[in-house]
């Protein structure tokens, strides 16, 4: 591979970086996994980039195969820890800008996301990521209507986990 | 207010105390290789298919085909080395094709069924495989009994009660299927549990 492709590619990648570690911020648990997974994500983005055209943006390109990689491709080294301590770590809520209670309440949601399967938390990574549903169908290989009810479920159950 | 839309608007606050990778950092990434499932199915099935094509020809070195011959069983043994190299060739072929059909750039599920797929072909390949070790194995144990003059000129007490010849053989043919299923069940599910999973769980959205 030329010189100028992987320096095209390295100066895009870095300047989009933060797609990748929000994605290994929801499927990851610990630092170690985390560094793992963006390595992986990032191989797998280096060799799908030669036949990135650019018809789409680069960003867009990213999503599907970030998820990709993490909910398909990704081999996990060891059992990711469960514990809600870990799970809220990495998600650093500003005190300051909340009151009490919206403080705990962000911290029960994140937990929460974190119990979902691997294709709810996609699902929710892309709405956080103010996705259309049109394209969180493209990227799950789904249809609209049945990214919609699976979005609704997945609001249903994060109320559940919520209010046992 | 919806929880999720209160998350929503704390992630894009995330993005401060997002980790920062440099340059140099992602440069030296893109120079390792991938641990991805795709890779280690790739070099698992080129191993598989190593094995069992090296099977033949170790059965040859050390003579087993001889053994064969002895019983009339010659051309039967040629025939069956060809169906197996053409059924290997074939087998590969399809491997290939459907290895290079996986795109990381599909969607998910699109990328699963030809993950899915290529591993499928590889097991389809090894039961092919048991099956006509089976088969070759009743085949030739039951032409030696009926047709070959060792067992019916034998004197009777020399020889073996028939029922036992058919018990051990048939006893050890299922024996090595059996390490053989429980071996492949293990490796194939350690790769592939959580791609099934996650591809049932795409799935069941279509009902």
């Amino acid at each position: 591979m030329n010189k100028e492709l992987e320096h095209s590619f390295v100066t895009n990648l870095e300047q989009n970086q933060n797609i990748v570690h929000k994605v290994c911020r929801i499927y990851t648990s610990d630092s170690d996994s985390h560094n793992d997974l963006f390595q992986e994500i990032t191989i797998q983005l280096w060799k799908a980039y030669p036949k990135f055209r650019g018809d789409a943006k680069f960003s867009t390109w990213m999503y599907r195969v970030a998820l990709n990689t993490a909910i398909t491709l990704y081999r996990r080294s060891k059992r990711s820890i469960k514990t809600a301590d870990l799970d809220t770590m990495n998600f650093k809520i500003k005190a300051e800008e909340y009151d009490d209670e919206v403080e705990q309440q962000l911290k029960l949601m994140y937990a929460a996301v974190k119990q979902l399967n691997d294709i709810e938390k996609a699902l929710v990574f892309l709405y956080l990521e103010d996705k259309s549903y049109r394209e969180i169908a493209d990227t799950m290989g789904i249809s609209e209507v049945n990214a919609r009810v699976k979005m609704n479920r997945v609001k249903t159950k994060l109320k559940k986990i919520l209010n046992p | 207010m919806d929880e999720l839309e209160l998350l929503k608007k704390d992630w894009k606050k995330q993005e401060d105390v997002l980790p920062r990778l440099s340059y140099k950092e992602i440069y030296k990434m893109i120079l390792k290789k991938s641990s991805s499932i795709v890779r280690w199915i790739f070099i698992i099935s080129i191993l598989e298919f190593l094995l069992w094509a090296s099977l033949d020809v170790v059965f040859r070195l050390n003579g087993m085909y001889s053994k064969v011959e002895k019983v009339d069983m010659g051309s039967f043994s040629l025939i069956a080395s060809i169906v197996s190299y053409g059924i290997l060739l074939y087998f590969i072929t399809r491997f290939y094709i459907n290895y290079k059909k996986i795109k990381v750039t599909d969607s998910a599920k699109v990328l699963m069924e030809n993950i899915i797929k290529t591993r499928r072909t590889v097991k389809r390949y090894i039961w092919v495989n048991i099956s006509f070790f089976a088969l070759a194995m009743v085949a030739t144990m039951s032409y030696a009994l009926i047709f070959t003059e060792t067992f019916q000129n034998n004197s009777v007490e020399n020889q073996l009660p028939v029922w036992l010849v058919v018990v051990v053989t048939l006893l050890v043919t299922s024996m090595f299927i059996g390490i053989i299923a429980l071996f492949y069940r293990v490796i194939y599910g350690i790769f592939t549990r959580r791609l099934k999973r996650n591809y049932g769980e795409l799935k069941k959205l279509e009902i």
